[in-house]
């Protein structure tokens, strides 16, 4: 898995989309959404009289048309000598905008400049091959299940075996898939087909029974991932989705107070037909639809009330129904959402000492909670009763070394909840600390990557959603590991896509459709297409993704044999 | 999009805390693996190995599906609240909480199976055997000695005991419960051992003081009693004569505050772990209650509880000059872990009353040939006109450097049950008859 820390290696170059003509000096364009404005945080700095810090915002359309926007200035855009309208203005090359006084020239780029623009983007996969990192995937798995035919008895081996064959089958599919389409960016992927692959040695020593149901849950998840990922490519869609997202989470949210009986104190269950399903983990995917915004909005929309409002629905829902790990997911998520909009740390501050207040009266009203921060930090005091099962968790954790006891060896899978809430220590146990400590840094690394994509993002809201769904990531990790080894209080939240349960392993592998959304390396993502396909009909650029494609081939050929 | 990269800078932070929070952990595992890995490690079947006294007398042996007991009725019941049992009945015995020594751990493999996992016990099993016979005649009770320069438990007995190898057969009420650990007593006279800690460092012309016995004592209406009248006495006569009087004055004089003080100091109102057994916290009064009752807590009575584990942790620290050698059940020749739980003055003033007490008092009814005996009785009223026997104290010996503790409930007069028991089970360990 080392092989992915060369993912940040890879370089994300800024593309050049339009130019304006300032006076003389002609300033490139490099995002599909552009602050005007003579501000210094500004992506276009302006220097003139009338000017207000942030003026306008440039933005590009999944189509290619270009449009600006006011966003309340001082002074007002005009557009050849009309005023702006509230929702924009079209742009067309030669245009000539007028902010507050100054003019600028708006040229779109020309066709040959764009394929400029592509062939200079960095080819994903150049640098690390991801078949070989994949291959490496591929050895874990095979190790992992070798660990399991020591360890299993003979009827359930082979349905962890045909469970492994099928995870294996399935990522090479996607790998295929996604390779015939030219697109060779398959870091994030290889990630979450890591943490899943540990969640399914999990399944397999601690029920192995229930494998089947797990490895459908797999594949629906990489399904629905491909399907999130494919309609997040156009703006149009996500922006209409928005309001019914939000919308419908909220309804599932108040569907489960209503229905669901309490199972351990929390009734954050909804029962079909046998299958139980939290609908608070696909409220969290929701949530972050409904909470990213475009850079214009982010300006127009100024006050943040709506959002606000829903958020601390939200919340207060997931309070209600007694869920108090996720409720501080989503208000460390609606922290990252709400400073990435407003970037007023104020707001921040303000959010963090009303939740402060919120949580002394959740305290002294829902008195088990305090019984939950008595115990934080003296579980050891009371090792059989109330810390029995962070004491336990940490001492399976200890008891599995740097290398771990292997699958199925583990003691810790006696105790309930071990393959969720203690699901770290389950690894640490029976794969090791070293393992764990890799688990944990792999979504560190998707946390990294969501960052570094942020500035290059084509569209605010990519940039807001990835950051969004990566702290969510980060947040229900630290809450689940530092929860189970007593360095957080114990909330019972699930380990990103290692835990055992169908909804949690939907919503992580939707929420990595954000993260892959924002990556816009050329055939990356879903968001930017391949070469040939944006110039399918130039002659000139043909042999060239021909020969850059050979190339790619030769060099997988070649490190798979070395 | 400059602001929103920088803003993303927030999750980054996130980020951070994340890695900060692992690194933490990982420092936290590799300091404190071992204690944590051993915590629960759980006896494993494939693991052998055997429990040892300190003479070599096998007590349990296990291995591939075997476990097994001594053969003998005598020393499997009478050594049984030291061996525990495989099924967990006594929850305080060395099998149930030290199944980590047939493990081993280390930081890279974690814990791994040790094959011949020998456990040495620093118990005697012969000195069990006897102090049970003794005890088991008296009724119900305990004996605990204990080794004051390493902290080895020599002997551990409580009756009513059980045999681990007849699971079928209906014990004694109580039979699981370890007396010496997990049970409290009201601890009578002994008490005055405390009171006269807390008053040493108190009471600056406490030696200089003279006290008055008439036989009762008034405060504030209410009557102090002792069964004869003591007379006029100095603080090392009164402490030797057990006078209720002079103690009720002296309590009085060091006042609540400082009483609570010395209690706590000296470990008598928490828990405590031997070998990560859990033992029981005893009972003083803390809050406010007044002279008269403030004068019975001195004494030893009021609402006064003391696990006798406490007890024998306090004597034995008073003998090895104030610093308690933690008491483990494994042999060892060096304490694990020592703590400096008397003030060493103190101590050693401690020694010579406690000497005092056997020379001209207790060795007026029993001799104690071959023993230099430090040591005080208590009587504790039970409230149903009864009272439970209680005998501390220590040996000063470098070869057989002993404390002991001994109650046997509702023996009547400390010197008369549980000393002349002592008596008899340290002429069989010191002297060998």
């Amino acid at each position: 898995m080392r092989c992915l820390r060369s993912l940040l290696r890879e370089k994300t170059e800024p593309e050049i989309w339009a130019y304006l003509k300032v006076g003389r000096e002609t300033v490139p364009v490099s995002h599909w959404e552009s602050l005007l404005g003579c501000a210094r945080s500004c992506d276009i700095r302006l220097f003139g009289e009338g000017i207000s810090r942030y003026h306008a915002v440039l933005k590009r359309s999944d189509q290619g048309g270009w449009a600006v926007f006011d966003i309340f200035s001082r002074n007002g855009v005009w557009v050849n000598g009309s005023q702006v309208r509230s929702d924009g203005s079209p742009l067309r090359t030669g245009d000539v905008i007028s902010l507050g006084g100054s003019c600028v020239t708006f040229q779109n780029i020309s066709t040959e400049q764009r394929q400029k623009n592509e062939q200079n983007r960095t080819n994903s996969g150049k640098l690390v091959n991801p078949a070989v990192t994949l291959l490496e995937l591929t050895l874990l798995q095979a190790f992992l299940l070798l660990q399991h035919a020591y360890s299993a008895s003979r009827e359930n081996f082979s349905v962890i075996a045909i469970s492994f064959l099928t995870l294996g089958v399935l990522e090479w599919c996607v790998y295929q898939a996604m390779r015939l389409m030219d697109r060779l960016g398959f870091e994030i992927e290889i990630l979450a087909f890591f943490l899943t692959t540990l969640g399914l040695s999990v399944a397999a020593s601690s029920i192995p029974a229930g494998l089947y149901k797990q490895v459908l849950l797999i594949v629906a998840s990489v399904v629905l991932f491909l399907l999130c990922g494919w309609g997040m490519r156009s703006l149009r869609i996500l922006r209409s989705i928005r309001i019914p997202s939000g919308v419908l989470a909220l309804g599932l949210l108040v569907l489960n107070i209503l229905t669901s009986d309490s199972i351990n104190g929390a009734k954050s269950w909804l029962e079909f037909g046998g299958y139980s399903f939290q609908p608070s983990e696909l409220v969290k995917v929701f949530y972050i639809f409904a909470g990213a915004a475009t850079l214009e909005m982010l300006y127009r929309e100024k006050n943040l009330y709506a959002f606000l409002l829903y958020s601390a629905a939200c919340v207060c829902a997931l309070a209600i129904i007694g869920d108090f790990g996720t409720a501080l997911i989503f208000f460390i998520t609606f922290l990252v959402i709400a400073f990435m909009r407003s970037g007023s740390l104020a707001t921040v501050l303000m959010a963090v000492t009303g939740a402060a207040m919120a949580a002394v009266m959740a305290v002294t009203v829902k008195p088990y909670i305090a019984r939950r921060f008595t115990v934080w930090r003296h579980v050891w005091d009371d090792m059989f009763g109330t810390g029995y099962q962070q004491t336990h968790a940490i001492s399976a954790a200890a008891s599995g070394g740097l290398i771990g006891k292997g699958a199925g060896y583990g003691w810790l899978k006696n105790i309930t909840y071990s393959d969720t809430d203690m699901v770290f220590a389950y690894v640490c146990e029976e794969q090791g600390l070293a393992v764990g400590i890799c688990m944990v840094g792999a979504v560190l690394l998707m946390a990294f990557f969501a960052f570094r994509c942020a500035k290059n993002g084509r569209s605010a809201y990519y940039s807001i959603a990835a950051c969004a769904a990566s702290a969510m990531l980060l947040v229900q990790l630290a809450l689940n590991v530092f929860g189970s080894v007593d360095m957080l209080p114990f909330t019972g939240v699930t380990f990103p896509f290692v835990s055992r349960g169908g909804s949690s392993l939907l919503s992580c592998w939707m929420l990595m459709a954000f993260l892959k959304s924002t990556d816009n390396r050329r055939g990356a993502s879903f968001a930017v297409d391949p070469l040939h396909k944006i110039a399918p009909m130039e002659e000139k650029i043909l042999p060239v993704t021909a020969h850059r494609k050979g190339k790619a081939g030769k060099k997988g050929k070649g490190s798979k044999k070395a | 999009m400059k602001k929103i990269r920088t803003r993303a800078l927030f999750v980054l932070m996130i980020a951070f805390f994340v890695m900060a929070g692992m690194v933490w952990f990982v420092r936290e595992d590799y300091l404190h693996g071992r204690r944590w890995a051993m915590a629960f490690s759980t006896f494993d079947n494939e693991a052998e190995g055997q429990l040892l006294d300190c003479n070599g007398v096998p007590l349990a042996a296990f291995g591939k599906g075997k476990r097994d007991y001594s053969g003998d009725y005598l020393t499997r019941v009478a050594n049984y609240h030291v061996t525990g049992d495989f099924n967990g009945m006594s929850g305080t015995g060395v099998l149930t909480r030290f199944w980590g020594s047939a493990q081993d751990y280390d930081f890279v493999n974690g814990t791994s199976v040790r094959r011949h996992g020998t456990v040495f016990l620093g118990v005697d099993a012969k000195a069990d055997n006897y102090a049970y016979t003794l005890l088991n005649s008296s009724g119900k009770g305990t004996v605990m000695v204990l080794n004051y320069r390493t902290g080895e438990v020599k002997c551990l007995v409580s009756c009513p005991s059980a045999d681990p190898v007849d699971t079928e057969r209906e014990v004694e009420d109580s039979a699981y419960l370890n007396r010496a650990l997990s049970a409290t007593y009201i601890p009578g006279s002994t008490f005055k051992l405390i009171t006269s800690a807390a008053a040493l460092e108190s009471l600056p012309d406490l030696e200089t003081m003279q006290f008055t016995c008439w036989g009762e004592y008034d405060i504030a209406g209410i009557k102090i009693t002792c069964e004869e009248a003591h007379g006029v006495q100095t603080f090392e006569q009164a402490l030797a004569n057990s006078c209720n009087c002079a103690f009720a004055q002296i309590t009085v004089q060091v006042g609540q505050k400082r009483m609570v003080q010395h209690v706590t100091d000296y470990g008598f109102l928490s828990g405590h772990t031997i070998n990560g057994i859990y033992t029981s916290a005893g009972n003083y009064p803390l809050t406010f209650v007044g002279d008269p009752e403030l004068a019975w807590s001195g004494i030893g009575q009021s609402v006064d509880q003391v696990c006798p584990f406490s007890m024998l942790r306090y004597v034995a620290a008073i003998a090895n000059d104030g610093v308690l050698a933690e008491p483990s059940f494994l042999k060892t020749a060096q304490p694990e872990k020592t703590t400096q739980l008397v003030r060493p003055d103190t101590a050693a003033r401690l020694q010579q009353l406690m000497r005092n007490n056997v020379k001209s008092h207790y060795e007026q009814y029993i001799s104690f040939p071959g023993l230099e005996l430090c040591a005080k009785t208590g009587t504790a009223e039970t409230g149903a006109g009864t009272s439970h026997s209680w005998f501390t104290g220590f040996v000063r010996s470098e070869t057989h450097p002993y404390a002991f503790v001994a109650v046997v409930e509702e023996g009547g007069y400390g010197l008369w049950s549980a000393g002349v028991l002592v008596n008899d089970l340290l002429q069989f360990m010191v002297n060998g008859n």
